[in-house]
């Protein structure tokens, strides 16, 4: 009789579910699917999000401590110190970067930390003037890891002339002077996200079980689908490819003016999403609560195969293709760009498993579409 | 035991409720959809239908395919109407001059057929790309020589006919790109594109059509422009696009007429323009079956107009080689060409998939192109590749010879 009551329920819910995209959950931890969405918030805010978090503030700590030696002695090893702990910290930040939810959405923390191209000629003119707001939105392409890439890699054509720029140049102390605020800012921005988080969000996070457009689950999920296809797939591969324009733009890869670490860096932010998706642990490798288990639950299938499944072989599969590219971006661009659009093919792939069928099973509702009509 | 009980239950049904695949097994007669007699669809006493975009595309073509005749233009002229900046003067119509839209960008672009396949996309805008840089950089310079089997230049037809030009193969390059154009743009936009579930779906279009959520400041919902934007590939160039008569441009349109005009396929027009009506009416009535299936039938009628057109030319073609007139069997040919590489981007009816793939019609275009290309193309090149195309569309070479 009961199972009778539950399924007559699940029937009108789900025939519901089908037609309507913002009926709200249940208000315990279970969504009207059943799932437990509250074991997956906790999952994901205490053994991912504030974990990677924490280790940004570690490593943009570490920054701020390489760039104090660098300003007091702008020497070869200072400078190649600062280098790297620069790369390890802009690796770290491709876990954190589809975060974009509670403080890091309010303060618009991503327009501040990885937009690119950079912009020389307003990082330029901030240097010559002295004055500057670097949270302004103006400034958003002319501070974060990219303006550091330039100004720690390309600010002049060789080691000796960047020591140069920092050391014998008329404007030497303004440019001193906007590394440390840029750096300085970049820390004190990662640090109000996790202080956020650690005090007031989590609870409000894990609380918000429902299905409506602005709970926890459906808030990030979009999140996530919005970072795969625009931060990941968009941003360091289809953009620089050629794949939104007439032609290719291999200026564009992200860490330009290092140059060698573009792959580095996709590979990495590769592994954060299918780590994400798996529920895996930031700091071990215990896996628990996340859309793998959550559409396993559903039985979610597409063409008679497991979904979770299929996703992470198709992220498996772009990886494939990603590990063959030439770590330098843009060379593998200018000398063969049918690799790179090849590569991002198959992370193309992954959109629609998630974008469309994982959402689908999930009941949720994708808040943002291609702007890409006449 | 419950949960397991649960999540099957609920598997079962979203598969049975939710899924995008359905079979349509309605007839427009009980679905209680009904077509209006025009293509006017209004929402508060205002017209919801639009299609701008579209109609902008076409006119670009057809600036751009008659500047492919016109020997005073240099390769970046063309280059710069194909792949044109908003603001620069490349048309002669200033309005085509102030859009921010141009043919290239949406050349091989549909979300269903390239968006995960960016490298063969690539590979067709090339194609393109080297058919305009051919006809600016030989065709052009040798606008007055005669052409022989190896040298471009030009031929009269015979009776005092047109003068055609050729490139070293006695392609007429125009022909390739407006005759691809068919497919690469306006076919591909229709059939892959915006009649594609993925695309008139997206994100909330479904929820948002169900609950007669418009877009901002607009009067139609976003599914409702997308299968408008279909509409407006073929018919957008139309006087009364809510009526059309076709024969308005030089594209699809014109062809879709041309191939209703043969008793053999006639009623295929009426089809498509009810199918179009139907769809955009199931779309007000929130039908998304009866809408799949009349996308399903513009797919097949838009498609086997390519097909019907590329076969009646390849035989046209082998008319006029029999005749001696090579420039005629040329124009035919290149015609024909162009409606082959077309065949790409057909959409067979209930599958993701082109009756010929891209690698059937590389294999047709370095078949038609080898040696000397249609000066020594034989007859059963020509007859072969009729029947295949036939074949695979259930029509015969003579039906669509004629």
């Amino acid at each position: 009789m009961i199972k009778k009551i539950i399924s007559i329920f699940i029937i009108i819910a789900s025939i519901v579910s089908c037609s309507s995209s913002d009926d709200a959950g249940s208000g315990s931890g279970n969504s009207v699917d059943g799932f437990n969405r509250q074991s997956m918030l906790t999952n994901w805010a205490d053994n991912i999000i504030i974990p990677v978090f924490q280790d940004l503030n570690t490593q943009l700590a570490d920054l701020v401590t390489s760039k104090n030696s660098f300003i007091a002695a702008p020497n070869q090893t200072n400078l190649e110190a600062f280098r790297a702990s620069w790369l390890k910290a802009y690796k770290v930040w491709q876990y954190a970067e589809m975060f974009n939810i509670g403080e890091a959405e309010a303060i618009n923390y991503y327009s501040k930390m990885n937009i690119y191209p950079t912009s020389v000629p307003e990082i330029e003119s901030n240097i010559a003037s002295g004055t500057y707001n670097l949270s302004h939105p103006n400034n958003q392409d002319a501070v974060g890891f990219p303006a550091l890439d330039y100004l720690l890699y390309g600010v002049a054509n060789n080691d000796m002339d960047i020591l140069s720029i920092y050391t014998t140049n008329v404007n030497a102390e303004n440019y001193k002077n906007y590394l440390s605020d840029l750096v300085n800012e970049m820390k004190t921005l990662t640090n109000s996200v996790l202080n956020n988080w650690t005090t007031i969000y989590r609870g409000q996070f894990v609380s918000s079980t429902a299905n409506t457009a602005t709970s926890s689950t459906n808030k990030l999920t979009n999140d996530f689908i919005f970072y795969y296809e625009k931060g990941l797939r968009a941003n360091k591969i289809g953009i620089p490819a050629g794949v939104f324009s007439t032609n290719p733009l291999p200026k564009k890869v992200e860490a330009y003016y290092k140059s060698d670490v573009s792959k580095e860096l996709t590979l990495v932010a590769l592994d954060a999403v299918q780590d994400f998706f798996n529920g895996k642990a930031y700091n071990s490798n215990e896996t628990d609560a996340s859309f793998k288990q959550y559409l396993q639950y559903l039985n979610s299938v597409r063409n008679g195969e497991d979904l979770d499944v299929l996703i992470n072989n198709q992220i498996n599969l772009a990886r494939s293709k990603v590990v063959d590219l030439n770590p330098n971006f843009t060379e593998q661009i200018t000398t063969n760009n049918a690799e790179m659009t090849n590569a991002y093919n198959e992370l193309q792939k992954v959109v629609v498993l998630i974008k469309v069928d994982m959402v689908q099973s999930m009941n949720i509702s994708v808040d943002y579409v291609d702007a890409d009509g006449d | 035991m419950k949960n397991i009980f649960v999540a099957a239950t609920l598997t079962a049904l979203f598969l049975t409720s939710c899924s995008s695949d359905d079979v349509n097994t309605s007839t427009p007669d009980n679905t209680g959809v009904t077509a209006p007699e025009t293509y006017i669809f209004k929402r508060g006493g205002e017209s919801s239908v639009s299609f701008g975009g579209q109609t902008t595309r076409i006119l670009m073509a057809e600036e751009f395919v008659s500047a492919l005749k016109d020997n005073t233009k240099s390769e970046t002229d063309l280059n710069a109407m194909f792949t044109h900046v908003e603001g620069e003067s490349d048309f002669t119509d200033t309005d085509l001059n102030a859009s921010g839209k141009n043919i290239r960008s949406k050349v091989a672009a549909s979300k269903d057929y390239f968006s995960a396949n960016i490298t063969v996309s690539n590979e067709i805008k090339a194609d393109f790309d080297a058919w305009i840089a051919e006809q600016a950089n030989i065709v052009f310079p040798n606008w007055t020589t005669t052409a022989t089997s190896g040298v471009a230049g030009q031929l009269q037809q015979f009776n005092g006919g047109s003068t055609r030009y050729i490139n070293a193969k006695g392609l007429e390059l125009n022909q390739a790109v407006a005759k691809g154009l068919i497919g690469g743009l306006m076919a591909d936009q229709m059939l892959n594109n915006y009649l594609s579930i993925t695309v008139l779906d997206e994100g909330s279009n479904k929820a948002n059509n169900t609950n007669d959520i418009v877009e901002d400041g607009k009067t139609y919902t976003s599914m409702e422009h997308k299968w408008d934007e279909a509409y407006g590939y073929l018919y957008g160039t139309e006087l009364d696009p809510s009526f059309p008569v076709l024969g308005a441009d030089s594209f699809l349109n014109t062809y879709l007429k041309q191939v209703d005009a043969d008793s053999d396929f006639s009623g295929t027009a009426n089809a498509v323009f009810e199918a179009f009506k139907l769809g955009r009416a199931a779309i007000v009535a929130k039908n998304y079956v009866v809408r799949d299936a009349q996308a399903q039938i513009i797919r097949e009628n838009i498609s086997k107009v390519i097909a019907v057109r590329a076969v009646h030319y390849l035989q046209s073609g082998k008319t006029k080689i029999a005749e001696g007139d090579m420039a005629a069997a040329f124009h035919q040919l290149s015609e024909g060409f162009g409606f082959i590489y077309s065949l790409q981007f057909t959409r067979k009816p209930n599958t993701n998939a082109p009756y010929f793939s891209h690698n059937d019609v590389q294999a047709y275009v370095a078949e038609l192109m080898t040696g000397n290309g249609f000066w020594d193309v034989s007859n059963e090149t020509l007859d072969t590749i009729s029947e295949e195309i036939a074949d695979r569309f259930n029509f015969s070479v003579a039906q669509a010879a004629n």
